[in-house]
């Protein structure tokens, strides 16, 4: 008789592992979710890397009206020209001229030397280079001001030396006057302020967490349209198997996403040379954290969908809202007090920005355990609101009578006829 | 005409019985441009957090302090340790910290040319570029403030301390955005991103919903067997939504918002009009090369999230590697930006766009290629349904 009584934890594992292998069954059989998770999870990092490639804008082409073609416009000019960021694409003899080349997109920026520029800087007075960026752009902007400010910052001292070489200071006296204070630059994870550090640092994560929800609720809303929602499954068990669906689900997304967390955040950083500043397993211990978190996330919004391609029509467009509320470009100090508040609903805020501080800057386990902790949190929060929501859902399957009832009631009050909009729709 | 307009009502019943479609449409683009315009909203960041490790304690290096304050960009955090600063650095709290050292006062006096030394974290993109103007000023100043002092204790005049201390001086001008506010550069774009990807979404599944859910014949024979006629009659109302949409967008955008244009904003109409019948046309594309309303919708995701960085607004398209670059070109968006760049920055009229005009008009061929291969499954319905 021993063999046929069970214990509840014997119980409990025996289903929990029934759910483990059939959610298995689910995704591994559906090639939606297939497309979304493999091809989705991995085709983008590798896409945005290819669209990112160079990541800095070189050698942007700039136009010049040189009015003053002295040797000092002419110095300050052929500085620009051996900048990385500025080339002289052509002189031209007004502005009207390089306005127009910058409306034909052959230039991106003009630099106008007026006429008494030289004379000014010979008698000792301030000239004036007038510089007009095409806005279109941010890249833009910043290029043709940082070679610009660079040059001028240069050019200054040596003429300030030369002024000084005129009234009879030179050497080291003069050295010492023109530079008062010197400066170390130090910018140590992003030098070039490339684009594709900045981007895909911030993107990789986020795309663990945005292809585990849609494809999820993919499979969710199948289930639901189906009439075989897991919800339905603490029936069987009594009403007692919350805990049992929840964990099962859980377990099997967490098998999957090592694999394609691993591989977005360990692999496509070192096939394409980004930055790996820590040790691979300070990574893993990051992606654990946020797998788990993303998986408790996924289960209590994809409640929401009913329909199986309801998710993309209706949530595709949070990617990029989740992106910017990682503070990864608009600087976090900056995003109004009630998005800041928003964004603790995501994981992504944490996680990426415990991406870009460890793996990017080179940071260790201690420099992102606040974020450790706030997932930490999230992930406690969500698996209570995830069981909820799995409960609601059991008591609205029991009750959908009821709900249906309602439904018409409402219907009625709002002058639709569902029956006739069906007969009209699909005919008989 | 007559069964055009019965399948148009046809297609008002099924927008009234199922939320999801005014949802996905309105709702989205209501609840992205409500985020995008109040999270943006000051147009620059100020009072960024900039760490100063003051190693000095002095006056000079107090005051250097203050003015950096003082700045419209920064705010300064006092660190007593460099390696607290390095640490805030790196967990992103600052973007940036400077290092006055000890001795710094004594040695501006002793002319012994003393270092600051910067940090910037260049992985927070727009924090990490400000702080680093910022504080490049601020250093520049101070060398500024040293040399007057010394030259007005030789007896200099101002205007020719000023000439001295800043011989070239630069006067910057932003053409089309004048306040270099980021939010008109990104909501310009994103929000009309936002409306591409709904318009593709959208058509795909209003189209693949037939097949879905087995109603396909039952649309052929309203629109009296025509294709043509069951997808004209099956998206005109859409059309008008997305036309309404974008109107009132641009409308948001720059009559509202103020956004800058140079030119006309009755031509800005007329290119988020072409850019919504351009969408609906790949839209269209996607869904007749794979008949199948999950695989379709996929695809359509996929597609459109891409559509927002291939617009070349972000990083420039001649940025990208060639074969990116043509690309590109499938993306509607990406003609919205040049026809948008034109208009709004140039004022350049129709001289200047009417290549994106052409552009547009070539989306609309694209669904005629594959509307037989539509049709099949229409009428034989063999495809999987989910």
């Amino acid at each position: 008789m021993k063999e046929t009584e069970t214990t509840y934890a014997g119980t409990w594992i025996k289903n929990w592992y029934d759910i483990f292998i059939n959610e298995l069954k689910l995704i591994f059989t559906d090639s939606g979710v297939m497309v979304i998770f493999f091809i989705g999870g991995l085709l983008y990092p590798v896409l945005y890397n290819l669209i990112y490639m160079h990541g800095t804008v070189d050698e942007m082409p700039v136009a010049v009206v040189d009015l003053s073609g002295g040797s000092y416009s002419d110095r300050y000019l052929r500085k620009v020209d051996a900048t990385r960021e500025c080339r002289i694409f052509c002189y031209c003899t007004s502005l009207a001229e390089a306005e127009q080349l910058m409306q034909q997109r052959k230039v991106y920026g003009v630099i106008y030397v007026p006429s008494d520029f030289d004379e000014r800087i010979v008698r000792g007075e301030q000239g004036v280079i007038s510089t007009y960026a095409d806005m279109s752009s941010f890249l833009y902007y910043k290029n043709l001001t940082m070679a610009t400010s660079h040059v001028m910052l240069d050019e200054m001292h040596v003429i300030q030396t030369e002024h000084y070489a005129a009234a009879g200071l030179d050497g080291q006296s003069a050295w010492q006057l023109v530079q008062p204070v010197l400066s170390d630059e130090n910018m140590p994870y992003n030098r070039p302020f490339s684009y594709t550090i900045f981007f895909i640092s911030a993107a990789l994560l986020l795309v663990i967490q945005q292809t585990m929800f849609y494809g999820s609720s993919l499979l969710a809303g199948t289930l639901r349209e189906q009439n075989r929602s897991f919800a339905s499954m603490p029936d069987r068990l009594q009403g007692l198997g919350i805990g049992r669906v929840v964990l099962g689900r859980g377990a099997a997304y967490f098998c999957v996403y090592l694999v394609i967390g691993t591989l977005v955040a360990l692999l496509i950083p070192w096939i394409f040379h980004l930055p790996q500043r820590s040790e691979w397993w300070e990574v893993l211990v990051l992606l654990l954290f946020f797998i788990v978190d993303c998986i408790f996330f996924t289960f209590t919004w994809s409640t929401l969908i009913t329909k199986r391609e309801t998710v993309f029509v209706l949530f595709l467009s949070i990617s990029p809202i989740c992106l910017f509320l990682t503070g990864f470009s608009w600087p976090t100090t900056a995003i109004p007090a009630f998005w800041r508040t928003v964004s603790y609903l995501f994981p992504s805020t944490f996680g990426c920005r415990a991406f870009i501080n460890l793996n990017t800057a080179g940071g260790t386990l201690g420099t992102i355990a606040p974020e450790i902790w706030a997932m930490t949190v999230q992930t406690v929060i969500y698996y209570f609101l995830a069981s909820a929501a799995v409960f609601a859902e059991n008591k609205v399957i029991e009750h959908r009578d009821q709900l249906q009832a309602l439904r018409s009631r409402i219907d009625e009050r709002r002058g639709i006829d569902r029956a006739e909009n069906a007969r009209i729709i699909a005919g008989d | 005409m007559k069964y055009i307009y019965s399948v148009i009502q046809r297609e008002i019943r099924i927008i009234q019985s199922r939320p999801i479609y005014l949802l996905a449409s309105v709702g989205v683009l209501l609840l992205n441009a409500v985020f995008y315009l109040t999270f943006m909203k000051d147009g620059l960041p100020h009072d960024l957090p900039i760490g100063v490790v003051d190693e000095d304690h002095s006056s000079t290096s107090r005051s250097f302090a203050q003015q950096l304050d003082a700045t419209q960009l920064g705010e300064v955090i006092y660190y007593d340790d460099l390696h607290l600063a390095r640490r805030d650095m790196e967990t992103g709290k600052i973007t940036s910290f400077l290092v006055v050292p000890e001795g710094f006062n004594a040695d501006i006096q002793a002319s012994r040319q003393p270092h600051i030394g910067y940090y910037i974290n260049s992985l927070y993109f727009v924090g990490g570029a400000l702080a680093y103007k910022d504080i490049l000023t601020m250093v520049n100043l101070t060398n500024g403030a040293v040399q007057r002092q010394v030259l007005r204790a030789k007896g200099m005049n101002e205007r020719a301390i000023r000439g001295q201390i800043q011989p070239i001086v630069l006067d910057q001008h932003q053409i089309g955005n004048v306040t270099t506010n980021y939010g008109v550069y990104l909501n310009s774009i994103l929000l009309v991103g936002v409306l591409e990807m709904i318009v593709i979404l959208i058509t795909i599944y209003t189209v693949g919903a037939e097949l879905k859910y087995g109603t396909s014949r039952h649309l052929l024979r309203t629109a009296g067997g025509s294709i043509g006629k069951a997808l004209t009659g099956k998206l005109a109302p859409y059309t008008l939504l997305f036309t309404l949409l974008g109107i009132v967008l641009e409308v948001c955008l720059f009559h509202w918002m103020h956004y800058p244009i140079k030119g006309s904003l009755w031509w800005m109409f007329v290119d988020v009009l072409l850019l919504v019948m351009a969408s609906e046309a790949l839209g269209l594309f996607i869904i007749e090369l794979f008949p199948v309303l999950r695989l379709a919708v996929s695809v359509g995701a996929i597609i459109s999230v891409l559509g927002f960085s291939l617009s070349g607004f972000t990083l420039p398209i001649e940025a990208m590697p060639p074969y990116v670059q043509g690309f590109a070109a499938i993306f509607p968006l990406r003609h919205y930006y040049v026809f948008y760049v034109q208009e709004t920055v140039f004022g350049s009229g129709f001289a200047g766009w009417w290549q994106e005009v052409v552009h547009f008009l070539l989306f609309l061929f694209l669904p005629l290629f594959l509307y037989r291969r539509l049709e099949e499954a229409y009428i034989h319905q063999e495809y999987e349904r989910d």
